[in-house]
């Protein structure tokens, strides 16, 4: 994917650059407000990584820009040690994701993809069923179904698996669990996530022979099988 | 205050000192001044009967001895006389004049004096009464005695000692009694002072002793202390700042290193993977930890919540139950939660979300299997919404209680038995004090008893 990144520290954005390189994605820097601004209104891109704090428009009047223009580009922003409240008032401005930085790079590809993601899939919102290879949810009925064999499941765990469900093939993070499933953002103590995680993959894996629910080691869980690049 | 702090109080001791040291002062004053009355007083008697006998004597060289028998009847007679009695004898030794009978038994004197008691009359019976007495040859074989009594003398002595001796002793009981106001109003200023101080500790660094209300040297003494307070006000955020920084510049070379691991993923043999893993679940730690500890910073210094985010604490209660109850019945607690229906508080959801999960994770980390974590919510203090999380674990001892919100603190049992940073009660007060409420850690008998009051809205 084509990512556009508006940060002004050397070493930060130098880093993300080359991380994204690695990652295999295409990646535009650019240092200041100003200049982050103009490319963005001018250049097709999959998503926007804006630093909060930046030289020239600051990163949160840009989103608000880009809004009004009508650009509906994903932007996560990345901000220093967030205050109280700065989360809110980011994401009320347009954003679509806040990282607090210094970040691990994990959770920034995770993001970045899911960001990407859900752009693409916004046209087909008005599907009624998620389908990850013979797993099914009826978003009508709420049922859940592998190979045809019902699934019962709770409400949490519904809530859980339909946000999978969604990012198919995508490693999902915990925190990102947290934000999207239960509506919080907060560090958990302990991986509290992973017995719902467990929970979750009882019943859908347990009697198939195929697991769809993996672990990502230090990153987080992926549903089904790891994707390529989703079709521009 | 009590009587016996007054009296044990220095000032009180040192003006009893003082006191004593005066009195013995005026002790020794006293004493030479009755010698010295005794003295001036003994010396006019003798001056007296020394005249009279030279007056005897001149009246003897002009008149001869009738003419002194006629001076003594003269002396006897006069109203205003009394003072002076007589004894004029010949040769012979026989009476010749005067109003003493004979010479009684007497004691000698230096200087030719003679001091003897006689019994007199007085006011209806006989009273033996002090003499001083002087002999003295008038010529031709004639011998006069002239003697004076000094009972009023001594009388007017004594009178003169009685009153100094009561002005002593008037001096040191109103010493005595001006010590103990003046040690009662010092020790309490030191008391007032002592009790804004005891409000210091219970407030935090930030509070100053109030110079207004204090007087005199405990003005001066409050006005140090709080050069002093402010110092260490100064030393402790220096410490907070430093471990600040570090951790804050700490942070984005660990996260450099934790993403250059994660890069060497599938590049090392499969026999090193799981060493890998390891450094980075380390790496995630401290970051972890890092975060922790700034997040409290963050908090403690950017003062008090202000926003007005109405924040329902039943749904979000029920989240963190619902949160960690796979949590909690894998461990084989019972994780409950029982609130009325209250009104929301203005809060950051976020935040409260984290202090409630912090400490149903701690609930659920230090309770055995087969016990029991009970939430309950309900009207606290008025203008408050209590928050009870209490759980049958093995509880903090009451004299570690204020030790376990410090930072890194840990109890001697959970370390190394639990993981943990020692930061997740911190982060809980800070937390609570950012929304204006209070924190108590109590005993569940047995177990712990957290008790969260937060402000309503």
């Amino acid at each position: 994917m084509h990512i556009l990144l508006i940060e002004d520290d050397a070493a930060v954005g130098q880093f993300i650059v080359d991380e994204l390189d690695t990652a295999g994605h295409n990646c535009t820097w650019l240092r200041d407000g100003d200049s982050g601004l103009a490319t963005a209104r001018s250049t097709e891109c999959d998503v926007l990584v804006v630093d909060r704090m930046l030289p020239g428009t600051d990163g949160l009047t840009l989103i608000a820009t880009l809004r009004n223009a009508g650009i509906e580009t994903p932007v996560l922003v990345l901000s220093a040690l967030g205050e109280v409240g700065d989360r809110v008032e980011g994401l009320q401005l347009g954003a679509d994701d806040y990282l607090t930085k210094p970040f691990a790079m994990d959770e920034l590809l995770a993001r970045l993809e899911v960001l990407h993601r859900r752009a693409g899939s916004a046209q087909t919102s008005a599907q009624t069923t998620l389908q990850v290879g013979d797993l099914e949810l009826n978003l009508l009925t709420r049922e859940v179904s592998r190979a045809g064999t019902p699934i019962a499941i709770q409400p949490r765990e519904y809530k859980l698996l339909e946000y999978l469900m969604r990012h198919p093939g995508q490693v999902v993070t915990r925190a990102m669990l947290l934000e999207h499933v239960w509506g919080y953002h907060f560090d958990p103590q302990t991986n509290v996530i992973d017995v719902h995680i467990s929970r979750l993959r009882q019943k859908i894996d347990r009697d198939f022979d195929l697991a769809l629910l993996t672990t990502v080691r230090g990153a987080g869980y992926r549903l089904g099988e790891e994707q390529a690049e989703a079709p521009q | 205050m009590k009587a016996l702090e007054v009296l044990s109080s220095l000032t009180f001791r040192y003006i009893a000192k003082y006191v004593t040291v005066l009195s013995a002062t005026v002790f020794v004053l006293l004493a030479g001044l009755y010698a010295y009355i005794s003295y001036s007083f003994f010396s006019d008697l003798s001056d007296t009967i020394l005249e009279e006998l030279e007056t005897l004597q001149v009246v003897f060289s002009g008149q001869g001895i009738d003419g002194v028998g006629q001076y003594v009847e003269d002396q006897l007679a006069a109203p205003s006389s009394g003072r002076f009695y007589y004894l004029v004898t010949d040769a012979e030794g026989e009476v010749v004049a005067g109003n003493l009978g004979a010479l009684p038994r007497y004691e000698q004197f230096t200087g030719g004096w003679l001091g003897f008691q006689l019994a007199l009359l007085e006011w209806g019976e006989t009273v033996d009464v002090d003499f001083l007495a002087r002999p003295a040859a008038l010529g031709d074989g004639f011998d006069a005695v002239v003697a004076r009594n000094y009972a009023d003398i001594t009388e007017q002595a004594t009178l003169v000692f009685r009153t100094l001796f009561r002005a002593m002793l008037a001096t040191v009981v109103l010493g005595m009694i001006g010590g103990f106001v003046s040690a009662a109003s010092t020790l309490d200023r030191v008391e007032r002072l002592n009790q804004e101080l005891s409000g210091i500790i219970r407030g935090g660094p930030g509070k100053r002793i109030d110079v207004a209300r204090q007087k005199g040297y405990v003005r001066q003494l409050a006005e140090i202390m709080n050069k002093l307070l402010g110092q260490t006000e100064t030393l402790m955020q220096g410490v907070k700042t430093v471990s600040d920084n570090i951790a804050h510049d700490l942070r984005t070379p660990l996260t450099r290193m934790r993403n250059q691991l994660v890069q060497l993923r599938g590049r090392v043999p499969d026999a090193e993977a799981d060493a890998l893993e390891g450094i980075i679940a380390e790496c995630d730690d401290v970051l972890a930890t890092f975060n922790a500890l700034l997040r409290i910073s963050s908090l403690e210094s950017g003062g008090q919540f202000s926003g007005g985010g109405a924040v329902e604490l039943q749904p979000l209660l029920e989240d963190v139950v619902e949160l960690y109850e796979p949590l909690a019945s894998e461990r084989g607690i019972d994780l409950t939660f029982c609130a009325e229906a209250l009104p929301s508080i203005s809060g950051d959801r976020d935040l409260l979300f984290q202090l409630f999960s912090n400490l149903v994770d701690n609930a659920l980390k230090y309770t055995p299997a087969d016990g029991r974590a009970d939430i309950n919510l309900a009207v606290g203090e008025p203008g408050f919404l209590q928050v009870s999380l209490s759980d049958s674990g093995p509880g903090i001892p009451a004299e570690e209680r204020a030790n376990v919100l410090r930072r890194f603190y840990r109890l001697e049992q959970s370390r190394g038995a639990q993981p943990g940073h020692g930061l997740g009660l911190s982060l809980v007060q800070a937390i609570v004090h950012y929304h204006r409420g209070h924190l108590a850690l109590l005993d569940n008998e047995p177990g712990l008893t957290v008790q969260v009051s937060l402000p309503l809205a």
